[in-house]
């Protein structure tokens, strides 16, 4: 139930000093680049010789090895079989179980999706691994984006552990007053509306008290709001951002053109 | 127009859409918890849909994804879902659907139809129609046994969503019910969440035909398909 919110690593390190839309910029064109590429090795070059590399620039690999260890290889891997066995396409029979058979198309095709789920999800991680939240979101306000996305997002961040925390609460004191949760369908079904009522209602009576307080603090002035931090922005990450949009327009056109 | 949906937009709005954010998650993790075959992970973006209008409800599908995927990326393809979610249930709730339990459940059954038809073409162009979730053994057998892969996704869309988004409409009335009256005034749209009073036979047999229509059209379609 507990999981970490915020993979993000304090490091000093050439990837953590690259302004935040770089990076967004970065992780979407290697998404888009592998899931458009006609050539079928793009999203495995993609991961081995861009993302991996990238970890180490970015002091990172330790941590990137652990998720992949716990989230990358138990999805890309549970799809790649998944897709293996249902795929209906292909004449080639390795092995039949069932009504199920696996031929050497499926496989193909499993390890493709199996690998650009992987540079999707690799992507994002050493994105979040390498940025805070909240500079992403300063450096968005800075560009334009309205400030109440940036709180809608922070505190979402902020209120889901206490949230967590309360449900593990409730759950806890249901169960010793002799809620059951463990037993049949039926039971476990009734049990939802006591454990999910008071976590609810707890929250949203709480709205009103924030609003109230955020709103005492100039949440809706119109005016230009200053902030603390100083973002960096270099013309190397203004460079960047370009290369990467050209390259993605470049791996489109190339896919159109032979297609 | 833009004006009408700024309205929508209070301060309560932007304060209710991060709560309703985390009331997904929780409750989806809660689920869970108590193995139900169901997801239940759109409760709160139902909810700022019914009390406050479509587009702050699809505004809270969209950044429920994104906020979700911050820590589970394999969520965020999916955030046009939730938006279209998020939006239906506004505009049941505009429509008056959200007034009484039959009419409930009609809107569950919209919002399932938008699930169902928003999750197929991502669900088919990023998986190849086979997704890391319980419900593809069912696509699965139905590609096996010859189905088209748009036509197979379709279908377990058709047989899976209805479930969980009845079940999640039926609990966001329920705690919208449960919330008091001066509490629902504060957000722009309380006359959604007023309660009709009576029963409306005629409106209720209507409904019925409506829906048996959409089903036999929905076969239909789905053998036009897989033809």
């Amino acid at each position: 139930m507990h999981e970490r919110l915020s993979y993000y690593v304090k490091r000093d390190s050439a990837l953590h000093h690259l302004n935040p839309l770089t990076k967004i910029i970065l992780a979407l064109s290697l998404i888009l680049i592998s899931f458009i590429s006609p050539w079928y090795w793009t999203a495995l070059f993609i991961l081995l010789v861009l993302i991996v590399p990238l970890c180490f620039v970015g002091k990172v690999s330790k941590e990137y090895f652990k998720s992949a260890l716990r989230l990358i290889i138990p999805a890309s891997g549970f799809i790649f079989f998944m897709q293996a066995f249902f795929q209906p396409i292909g004449q080639t029979v390795i092995f039949k179980f069932w009504f199920l058979d696996v031929t050497q198309e499926s496989l193909a095709f499993a390890f493709r999706v199996a690998t650009r789920i992987a540079v999707m999800i690799s992507a994002f991680t050493l994105l979040l691994l390498t940025t805070h939240p909240s500079e992403l979101m300063s450096d968005l306000t800075r560009r334009g984006l309205p400030g109440q996305f940036a709180y809608v997002i922070i505190s979402t961040l902020q209120i889901l552990p206490q949230m967590q925390a309360k449900a593990q609460t409730i759950i806890s004191a249901q169960r010793s007053r002799g809620l059951d949760t463990e037993s049949t369908f039926l039971k476990r079904a009734g049990s939802l509306l006591p454990l999910v009522g008071p976590l609810v209602f707890g929250s949203l009576i709480e709205v009103e008290e924030r609003a109230i307080a955020i709103e005492a603090r100039g949440f809706t002035s119109t005016h230009t709001k200053t902030s603390l931090h100083d973002i960096s922005d270099t013309s190397f990450d203004n460079f960047l951002r370009w290369i990467l949009i050209v390259l993605v327009i470049v791996t489109g056109a190339l896919k159109i053109w032979l297609s | 127009m833009l004006d009408k949906i700024k309205k929508d937009f209070t301060t309560m709005t932007w304060v209710l859409i991060p709560v309703a954010i985390a009331i997904n998650i929780a409750i989806g993790q809660i689920v869970v918890l108590l193995k139900l075959p169901v997801y239940l992970d759109s409760i709160g973006t139902v909810l700022v849909g019914i009390i406050c209008g479509p587009w702050a409800g699809a505004l809270t599908g969209a950044l429920s994804n994104t906020v979700w995927g911050l820590f589970n990326p394999d969520s965020l393809p999916w955030w046009p879902v939730a938006l279209f979610i998020g939006l239906v249930a506004g505009l049941c709730a505009n429509a008056g659907l959200f007034k009484n339990w039959w009419k409930v459940i009609l809107s569950g059954f919209l919002i399932a139809l938008t699930a169902a038809i928003t999750s197929t073409p991502i669900s088919v162009y990023l998986y190849g129609g086979i997704t890391a979730s319980g419900s593809s053994f069912i696509t699965a057998y139905l590609l096996q046994t010859g189905q088209g892969v748009v036509s197979a996704v379709l279908s377990t869309g058709f047989l899976v969503e209805p479930v969980d988004k009845i079940t999640t409409a039926m609990l966001a009335f329920a705690i919208v019910q449960g919330l008091s009256k001066r509490l629902i005034a504060r957000f722009p749209r309380p006359e959604n969440a007023q309660v009709e009073e009576g029963n409306n036979t005629t409106q209720l047999v209507i409904a019925l035909v409506v829906v048996v229509v959409v089903v036999i059209l929905g076969f239909f379609v789905r053998n036009m398909l897989a033809s």
